[in-house]
C-alpha cells in the first residue's frame, strides 16, 4: 500500500474511530454506574442526528406525520449540535425514568432491563419513523458555513487530501473526549459519579445522592451519543431510523475490547475498531463490518476483562 | 374459515416458527447462559436447505411439488451442521458468563450475517431465490411445522423432568453448588447450547422453503433480540413461556392491525394502530418487563394450575 493511501486510511480510521470512542462512552457511563447495558443508546443516537437535522430548520420528506414541515427558524450548525444532543440526553433522561428506575427500585435481574430498554429502542425507532418517514437525510453541505469539502497536507505534486469532516469528527470528538475526563475526573459530580460506580449502596450511605447521579449520567450518555449520531450523518448521511442500529452493536465491540465499564477503555477500543476497518484492504471491503465482531469475539476469548478492564474475580 | 386460513396462514405458520425459535434461546438459558446465537443457527440452517434445494437436489419438474422426503433430508443436515458448530463455539465460548456470553453471541450472528452477504455461495447480498414448495399453499407448512412444536414442547418438557434437565437447573441456580456436587459445567453447558442451535437450524431450513427467498436479513441482531423478549415475556422459568410468548408476540402486531378495524374507534386512533403498530409493540414489551418481572407463564402458576385440575 502506498504511504500517502495509507495516511489516508489511517486518518479515517482515526476520525471515525473517535466517533466510535464518544457513542461507546454513553454505554461505559451507565454501564459503570449501574452494571446494565443500554440497548437504547443506538436510538438516542438515531435520535440526536434528528434532532440536529430539525434545529437547523431544515425540511423533512414526503412520508410520516411531519411530511415537508420545518421550524420556523433555523439555528447555526454548532448551536444545533448542541441542542440536538441535549434533547437526545433528554430522552436518555426520560428513557431512565420508564424503562430503567421501575425495575431498579424492585431490584430486578439485569436481563429483564436490557429486554425493557430494547422495547424502548423499538418504539423510538419506530417512532421515528412515524414522524418523518423511512427515508435517508443529509445535512446541507452549506452546515460548515465557508470551509473547503477537503484540505490537502500534502503538495501539490504529491497529494495528502483529507476530507474536512473527517477532521471536524476528530476534532469535536477528542475535545467531548478531554470535557468528559475533566468533568469525571475533576469535578465533585465526577467524584461522586466514580463513588457510585465503586459501591452503590456504600456511596448512598455517605450522603450521595445515586438517583440524582443516574440521572446525570443518563444526561451524559445520551449527549455524547448525540453528538455522534450528528458527527456519523455529517460524514455519512442519516441512512434512516435504522441508523443507529449497526452503530449501537459495534460500540458493544469497542466497550468489551476496552474493558467494560473502563473510560479509557473505550476511547483506545473506539480507535482500535476504527483504524482496523480502515484497514481492510478495498477487495476485502465487505468484510469490514465483520472486524469489529471477529475482534470482540477473539478478545471475549483470550482476555474478556477487555483491554483496560480489571479482572473479573467471581465471588461466592 | 377458508378466507381466514388464506389471510392468516401466513402469520399462524410464523407464529409456531417464532415459539420454536424462543424454545431455542430457552435451552441454553435453562442452564443459565444468555446466549443470543439462535438467528445465527437459524440462517446457517436456512442457507443449507436453500443451497441443497435449488443447487445440489434434482429440479423439481414443473406443475410438481418439492419431494417431503428432500426437506426431511435438508433439515437432517442443517441439525448436524448447527450441532458440529455450535459444539466447536459453544467449548471456548460457554466459558463466558452473562453479558459477556450475550455479547459473544452476538458477534457470532454479526459474523454469519457478514459472512453470508460476501459468499458467493450464499448469494451474496441479493441472497438466494426461488427455492421450491413442498407444499400447495403457506398454511399446509402446519403439516410440517405443529408436529415440530408439539415434538419440541414434549422434549423441552421431559427434559426438564428428566437427570439432565435436572443437572441445567443446578448450573441455573448456582454453578459452584452444582460443580460441587458432581455436575459436570462445561459438558452441560455445551449441551444445552447445542440443543438449541439443532432447533434453530432445523427451523431455518424449513423456513427457507416457507419465505421461499433467503437472504442476510434473516437471522440478524434483531430477530435475536426479538427471541429474547419471547422468551422473557412469556416466562423464562417454565418450557410454556417461550411457547407462549413466541406465538402472542407474533400475533400481536396483526392483532393491532385487524383492532383498526374495530367500528366506532375514531380514525386518527385506528390510523395509529395501523402505522404505529411497532410503537405500540416496543412500548408494550417495555411495560410487561416491569409489570410482569416473571413473564406471564411462572411455574408457580403452572404448580397451581395442576393443584386445581386434580
Amino acid at each position: 500500500m502506498q504511504f500517502t493511501l495509507f495516511f489516508q486510511q489511517l486518518v479515517n480510521g482515526l476520525a471515525i474511530g473517535s466517533v466510535y470512542a464518544i457513542f461507546a462512552l454513553g454505554y461505559t457511563l451507565i454501564f459503570s454506574i449501574l452494571g446494565i447495558i443500554n440497548f437504547a443508546h443506538g436510538a438516542v443516537f438515531t435520535l440526536g442526528a434528528y434532532f440536529t437535522y430539525t434545529l437547523i430548520g431544515a425540511k423533512f420528506g414526503f412520508n410520516g406525520l411531519l411530511a415537508q414541515s420545518q421550524l420556523p427558524f433555523g439555528l447555526p450548525f454548532p448551536l444545533a449540535v448542541l441542542g440536538g444532543a441535549a434533547l437526545a440526553g433528554l430522552v436518555g433522561v426520560i428513557i431512565e425514568r420508564l424503562a430503567f428506575r421501575p425495575l431498579r427500585a424492585r431490584g430486578a435481574d439485569p436481563l429483564l432491563t436490557l429486554v425493557s430498554s430494547l422495547g424502548v429502542a423499538v418504539a423510538l425507532v419506530n417512532f421515528i419513523q412515524y414522524l418523518v418517514g423511512a427515508e435517508a437525510y443529509s445535512y446541507p453541505s452549506s452546515a460548515f458555513g465557508g470551509l473547503p469539502p477537503s484540505v490537502n497536507f500534502g503538495t501539490p505534486e504529491s497529494p495528502l487530501i483529507v476530507r474536512t469532516v473527517q477532521i471536524i469528527i476528530f476534532v469535536v470528538s477528542m475535545l467531548i473526549l478531554v470535557v468528559l475526563t475533566y468533568l469525571i475526573n475533576s469535578t465533585r459530580t465526577g467524584k461522586a459519579l466514580r463513588a457510585v460506580a465503586e459501591d452503590a449502596t456504600t456511596s448512598s450511605l455517605l450522603g450521595i445522592n445515586t438517583d440524582r447521579l443516574i440521572w446525570i449520567t443518563f444526561f451524559l450518555s445520551g449527549f455524547v451519543g448525540g453528538i455522534a449520531g450528528t458527527l456519523v450523518g455529517l460524514s455519512v448521511t442519516i441512512t434512516g431510523p435504522y441508523f443507529g442500529i449497526a452503530f449501537g452493536l459495534k460500540g458493544l465491540a469497542v466497550i468489551v475490547l476496552g474493558g467494560l465499564g473502563s473510560i479509557p477503555g473505550a476511547v483506545l477500543g473506539g480507535l482500535v475498531i476504527g483504524v482496523a476497518e480502515s484497514l481492510v484492504p478495498a477487495s476485502a471491503i465487505g468484510y469490514k463490518e465483520a472486524v469489529a465482531f471477529a475482534i470482540l469475539f477473539v478478545i471475549l476469548l483470550v482476555r474478556p476483562q477487555g483491554l483496560l478492564g480489571r479482572t473479573l474475580i467471581q465471588k461466592v | 374459515m377458508a378466507e381466514f386460513i388464506t389471510t392468516y396462514g401466513f402469520l399462524i405458520v410464523s407464529m409456531v416458527f417464532a415459539a420454536m425459535l424462543a424454545l431455542s434461546l430457552y435451552l441454553p438459558l435453562m442452564t443459565g447462559q444468555l446466549s443470543l446465537a439462535s438467528p445465527g443457527f437459524y440462517a446457517l440452517g436456512g442457507y443449507i436447505a436453500a443451497v441443497m434445494s435449488t443447487k445440489v437436489f434434482p429440479p423439481t419438474p414443473q406443475g410438481e411439488i418439492f419431494p417431503l422426503v428432500y426437506l426431511l433430508i435438508e433439515m437432517l443436515v442443517a441439525a448436524v451442521a448447527s450441532a458440529l458448530l455450535a459444539v466447536l463455539i459453544g467449548i471456548p465460548a460457554l466459558r463466558l458468563r452473562g453479558i459477556y456470553l450475550a455479547l459473544a453471541t452476538i458477534a457470532f450472528v454479526e459474523v454469519v450475517r457478514v459472512l453470508s452477504l460476501n459468499l458467493e455461495i450464499t448469494g451474496k447480498a441479493i441472497g438466494i431465490f426461488g427455492i421450491p414448495q413442498p407444499f400447495l399453499n403457506k398454511f399446509e407448512y402446519m403439516w410440517i411445522a405443529a408436529p415440530m412444536l408439539i415434538l419440541s414442547t414434549w422434549f423441552v418438557y421431559r427434559l426438564e423432568r428428566s437427570r439432565v434437565g435436572r443437572a441445567f437447573a443446578a448450573l441455573r441456580e448456582d454453578e459452584l453448588a452444582a460443580t460441587a456436587m458432581g455436575v459436570n459445567p462445561t459438558y452441560n453447558k455445551v449441551l444445552s447450547f447445542t440443543m438449541g442451535a439443532v432447533l434453530a437450524g432445523v427451523v431455518g431450513a424449513v423456513s427457507a422453503h416457507f419465505l421461499n427467498t433467503w437472504n442476510a436479513r434473516q437471522g440478524t441482531f434483531d430477530a435475536a433480540i426479538l427471541y429474547l423478549a419471547f422468551v422473557i415475556i412469556g416466562g423464562s422459568r417454565t418450557y410454556l413461556g417461550p411457547v407462549l410468548g413466541g406465538l402472542l408476540l407474533t400475533a400481536l402486531p396483526e392483532v393491532l392491525r385487524a383492532l383498526a378495524g374495530v367500528e366506532f374507534l375514531p380514525a386518527f386512533v385506528a390510523q395509529f394502530l395501523v402505522d404505529g403498530r411497532l410503537i405500540i409493540y416496543g412500548l408494550l414489551i417495555a411495560l410487561a418487563t416491569i409489570f410482569f418481572p416473571q413473564g406471564l407463564i411462572t411455574p408457580t402458576m403452572l404448580k397451581r394450575l395442576a393443584r386445581r385440575g386434580t
